[in-house]
């Protein structure tokens, strides 16, 4: 650069921007509320981890012990070994794999529809979509208790899947429509200017582009079915049919209220889930709200 | 019709030279035209079918057994027995059912105003706090989010338990008054309040962090030049940001009241199934009188006066969402 | 109406990203001052800081006499125009023009009449029912104006107002801003990325780069003469030609050597520039604006000889791409480079020693590419500068030449 010969300008002293004590002061104010917020919301989760590491001497103890200080896994040990964790262990994988591989084929087809053809009658079903998702659960259980029995379905996995299956339709759509409609139509086009033919570009540009939405929609679909309670609760009576939610519900009722290996089971059936979450928190927020805000 | 249907004009053109030929391809061309107008019918197919057959058709038999008489008998026969509006007359006479409307709407305004006022609260709190606390909450709430229900109802369940809770303790050690073996559940109105406790602890991180994103969509310039026009930090929330915020606003709270009106399984699975009619909201109502006293029709009827009662705020949201363009 | 005043203004980010560097200016009361500048200049970190939107690392800004560092936008008496308008999308025109006067407590009719008038003025009255959403372009532009003109403040501060609005639009606006601001006499500091605004509108323009101010001067000085090579680059469309040369002496008489001719120097020019006789066996910097390029019939002086590369015709004039035998300038990093011709043409072998010279050529003259043509370089018209710092050897009765800084 300009070395040597540049007048040297007016030295800038190495100053922090200028922040008054009475605003830093607020600044703390507010990160001490923060931490206030943080804790509360974070509690019970951390008290449910605390609790399935504590011995059962320290849980059923009138003063609480805050921090596990000899952790131990016979919580676990007693949860798993409940009667029928197994069954329900297989049951809720069963029921989730066959949910979401069903759930994401109908919706990928369907959001294709919506999303790249326009047809009589689309706006119509896109609403339909919407609406059909606030129709409570617990109204529509009394009419599909009917169906399921004159159907010869109630306690039985394949009833339960398709409910479920029906139940995801219409999120699974809304989500995948959303990413589907994200793909700028320019990109297929340009690989048809290039050559490929319809399906090509479809297979070629539009698969690729689309996995991610595919990969978030099936984890959607997973948590939902995975987390179901009411369904599975009416429906499937003989415990070895149950789902883990059941088995976790029903819990206390076989021995009174055993609260360290409650709270393992209740943390080896929260675990997928966070896990999950964790990977595609944001997409959910955003596809149940994105672009309301818009300037 | 579709968009989809590029060969055509240039098909036509040729089709000219040969009769036969344009006329064959003619044909070819119109049944094109129909496989890209079917398309996406063929497409959305076998997602209706279910949808119908499942949700459609189980909606229309509420309806019609909502005007049958419908137990245990008619059950086993698959058949109900038709009595007009025998059904609405019974629960519209019944003290109960609007004793149960009654606290199902009070439940739901006051879940619905702390988790909106909650929720907004701390997506504002996460404006003003330092970078690594933002992470943190937001990290937080996210974990939060992600608790199954039936795993949160078993936490608070531990939580509020009347020997060795820990709220109980809590409470009793900063003097709040005597909660040595305090039985919140003995009095609904505490039970309720637990209740209450989960549900919008379990609600909040989802409207923070929708709340917080659209904050973050706010056009900062919009914020600078009210600075400028004059408007004090409060004024220039008022008349900015919460009149741009209102669409957002308008979907989670008619969500909110969708969800919570219909509240079954926290207080279901908290009360171990077998909750006292103190404890009944419409849900709880209607599933008792099917499964518990098999009596389906009364309950259907009980289910569609709740679904109509939930049908304004599903107005709401699908005219907001239709309004935010987001249903193109 | 107040005079502002930037005194050793600096802005630094988290430490060590320096924005804005030591910003001396003055703007008097109803000036109207542009910063211009490429982008990343600081030039709206600067505007920023004016208005109170960006905190100030060191140094101090005064209105109207008044330091006003500490105080929050809106105690600070000025109106801004930003670049996307930031009209409130949920209000109507009315409420969007009235919003600063309905903030200052303004009693109602007043707020009224003000708001009409300035909807008269600006050919807004059947639009105040509307909201930002249902106008064009140029009428969003037209609100944010009378935004800030209602208000009546002691300044304007205005970010790339214009940027957004078609190429025809914005000659038009500029017009009108300029017409505006000279009407109401409002002190005026006006921020574009784009020379031809700021020469057009401001009574002073002022360049900046990397965050340090290079000149602050009237566009016509500021185009005769630059303090150094990057102001001499940016300012001009078409950018001024720039080569190098070696200066000899030949005799006691300064030769300037371009590729192989050699232009000497008259005495007068060598008298008005005492500090270019020491350049003497030195290379320097040297530039000629496209209009001082000049078709060599009927010149005796030294003549240089080029080939056309290519001719655009604009109509009024045609604008001659001639490809002459010099050393290409090799100081990108002391000159605006998006205003630099690119590097010669294909095909030319000695690419080291050739230089697209433009010139500005009048339009009935025949002109063909491949063609060779003598052009006429007057050597009174040539602007020296140093190699080394990119200042400008000047004429002794011009401001102290400054280094390109950045």
């Amino acid at each position: 650069m300009t070395s040597g010969t540049q007048i040297a300008p007016t030295p800038i002293l190495p100053v922090a921007p200028r922040i008054s004590g009475r605003r830093r002061l607020h600044k703390l104010g507010w990160n001490v509320l923060g931490v206030i917020v943080l804790v509360v919301m974070v509690f019970p989760v951390y008290w449910m981890v605390a609790t399935a590491f504590k011995p059962g001497q320290k849980i059923l103890s009138y003063t609480p012990q805050w921090i596990p200080t000899s952790p131990t896994l016979s919580n676990f040990r007693d949860a798993i070994n409940q009667p029928f964790f197994w069954d329900a262990v297989k049951n809720s994988v069963i029921v989730v794999t066959v949910v979401v591989a069903l759930s994401v084929t109908l919706a990928f087809l369907a959001a294709l529809a919506l999303a790249k053809f326009r047809f009589y009658g689309r706006k119509g079903f896109i609403v339909l979509i919407l609406g059909v998702q606030m129709v409570p659960l617990a109204a529509l259980i009394i009419p599909l208790y009917i169906l399921m029995s004159r159907l010869h379905q109630v306690d039985k996995l394949t009833g339960v899947i398709a409910m479920y299956l029906t139940f995801v339709l219409p999120f699974t759509v809304w989500t995948m429509r959303g990413f589907l409609l994200g793909i700028p139509k320019d990109l297929e086009e340009a690989a048809m200017v290039d050559g490929a033919t319809r399906f090509g570009a479809f297979v070629r540009i539009l698969l690729p582009l689309v996995g991610p939405g595919l990969v978030a929609t099936s984890i959607f679909a997973f948590i939902q079915a995975w987390n179901e309670f009411i369904i599975a609760y009416v429906f499937l009576h003989t415990p070895q049919k149950q789902t883990l939610m059941v088995w976790l519900a029903s819990f206390t009722t076989l021995r009174g209220t055993d609260w360290g290996p409650l709270m393992a089971g209740a943390t080896l059936c929260a675990i997928p889930v966070v896990v999950f979450f964790l990977l595609v928190q944001r997409r959910i927020a955003f596809g149940l709200t994105s672009g309301a805000v818009r300037g | 019709m579709s968009r989809l249907a590029p060969e055509g004009a240039a098909l036509s053109s040729v089709a000219e030279s040969e009769f036969a030929l344009a006329s064959r391809r003619r044909r070819r061309l119109t049944r094109q035209r129909l496989g890209h107008a079917a398309a996406p019918y063929a497409l959305l197919a076998p997602a209706a079918v279910a949808i119908g057959v499942i949700l459609g058709y189980p909606m229309y038999l509420l309806v019609r057994m909502s005007f049958e008489k419908y137990g245990l008998f008619e059950l086993i026969r698959h058949q109900g027995k038709w009595v007009g509006t025998a059904n609405y007359a019974q629960i519209f006479h019944d003290s109960e059912f609007w004793r149960v409307l009654l606290r199902t709407a009070l439940f739901t305004v006051v879940n619905v105003t702390l988790t909106m006022v909650l929720g907004t609260g701390i997506a504002l709190l996460l404006l003003q706090v330092s970078r690594w606390l933002r992470i943190a909450l937001t990290t937080g709430l996210v974990l939060v989010w992600s608790i199954p229900v039936i795993v949160a109802v078993d936490i608070w369940r531990w939580m509020v338990d009347y020997e060795f809770g820990v709220a109980n303790w809590s409470l009793q050690h900063l003097h709040v008054g005597n909660f040595v073996r305090h039985d919140w559940f003995a009095n609904p109105w505490t039970g309720f309040g637990v209740i209450t406790a989960l549900i919008v602890w379990g609600a909040i991180p989802f409207i923070t962090i929708t709340i917080y994103a659209a904050l973050a969509q706010v056009p900062q310039e919009l914020l600078e030049a009210a600075a400028i026009d004059g408007a004090r930090p409060w004024r220039i929330f008022r008349e900015v940001t919460m009149p741009l915020l209102m669409p957002i606003f308008v979907i989670l709270t008619s969500l909110s009241i969708i969800w919570d009106f219909q509240v079954f399984q926290q207080i279901w699975v908290m009360l171990d199934g077998r909750p006292t009619s103190d404890y009944y909201t419409m849900a709880i109502y209607a599933f008792h009188q099917s499964f518990q006293i098999s009596e389906y029709g009364l309950g259907a009827a009980i289910a569609v006066v709740m679904v109509l009662f939930m049908f304004g705020a599903t107005l709401v949201y699908l005219r907001q969402m239709l309004r935010a363009g987001e249903i193109r | 109406m107040a005079q502002i005043e930037l005194v050793h203004l600096s802005k630094v980010y988290s430490g060590d990203v320096i924005a804005v560097r030591d910003l001396n200016l003055e703007v008097a009361e109803g000036e109207f001052v542009v910063l211009v500048g490429p982008s990343g200049c600081g030039k709206t970190t600067a505007l920023r800081m004016i208005a109170g939107l960006e905190e100030i690392s060191s140094g101090e800004i005064r209105i109207g006499g008044k330091v006003v560092n500490d105080l929050a936008p809106r105690d600070r008496d000025i109106a801004m125009v930003f670049q996307t308008y930031a009209l409130y999308p949920h209000k109507t025109v009315y409420d969007n023009l009235a919003f600063g006067l309905r903030m200052r407590k303004v009693p109602k009719e007043e707020q009224k009449r003000r708001v009409e008038e300035i909807a008269r003025v600006l050919g807004l009255g059947d639009m105040l029912q509307r909201r930002p959403a249902q106008l064009s372009g140029g009428q969003r532009q037209r609100v944010a104006m009378g935004r800030a003109i209602v208000r009546e403040p002691k300044a304007f501060l205005m970010d790339e107002p214009l940027s957004n609005l078609d190429a025809k639009l914005r000659v038009q606006m500029r017009a009108e801003i300029a017409r505006i601001q000279q009407a109401l006499k409002v002190t005026t500091v006006y921020v574009t990325h784009d020379q031809v605004e700021a020469m057009t509108m401001g009574n002073r323009v002022a360049v900046m780069r990397d965050g340090r101010l290079q000149q602050v001067d009237t566009p016509q000085r500021l185009y005769d003469a630059p303090v150094n090579l990057f102001v001499a680059s940016f300012v001009g469309s078409p950018a001024m030609n720039l080569f190098e040369a070696g200066l000899e002496s030949d005799d006691g008489k300064l030769v300037c050597r371009i590729g192989d001719t050699d232009l000497e120097l008259p005495s007068d020019l060598v008298a008005e520039r005492p500090s270019l006789a020491n350049y003497a066996g030195r290379r320097v910097a040297v530039g000629i604006r496209p209009e001082d390029v000049r078709e060599a019939a009927g010149w005796d002086g030294t003549r240089l000889r080029g080939r056309i590369l290519l001719v655009e015709s604009l109509g009024s004039e045609q604008l001659v791409h001639i490809e002459i035998a010099a050393a290409p300038l090799e100081r990108s990093d002391l000159v605006d480079t998006a205003a630099q011709l690119p590097g010669p043409s294909l095909g030319v072998d000695d690419s080291e020693r050739s230089v697209t010279l433009l010139g500005r050529f009048d339009r009935h003259l025949l002109l063909a590419p491949g063609e060779a043509v003598e052009v006429a370089i007057d050597p009174r018209l040539l602007h020296f500068f140093d190699l080394e710092t990119g200042a400008a050897i000047s004429r002794v009765d011009v401001p102290v030449a400054t280094p390109v800084a950045g």
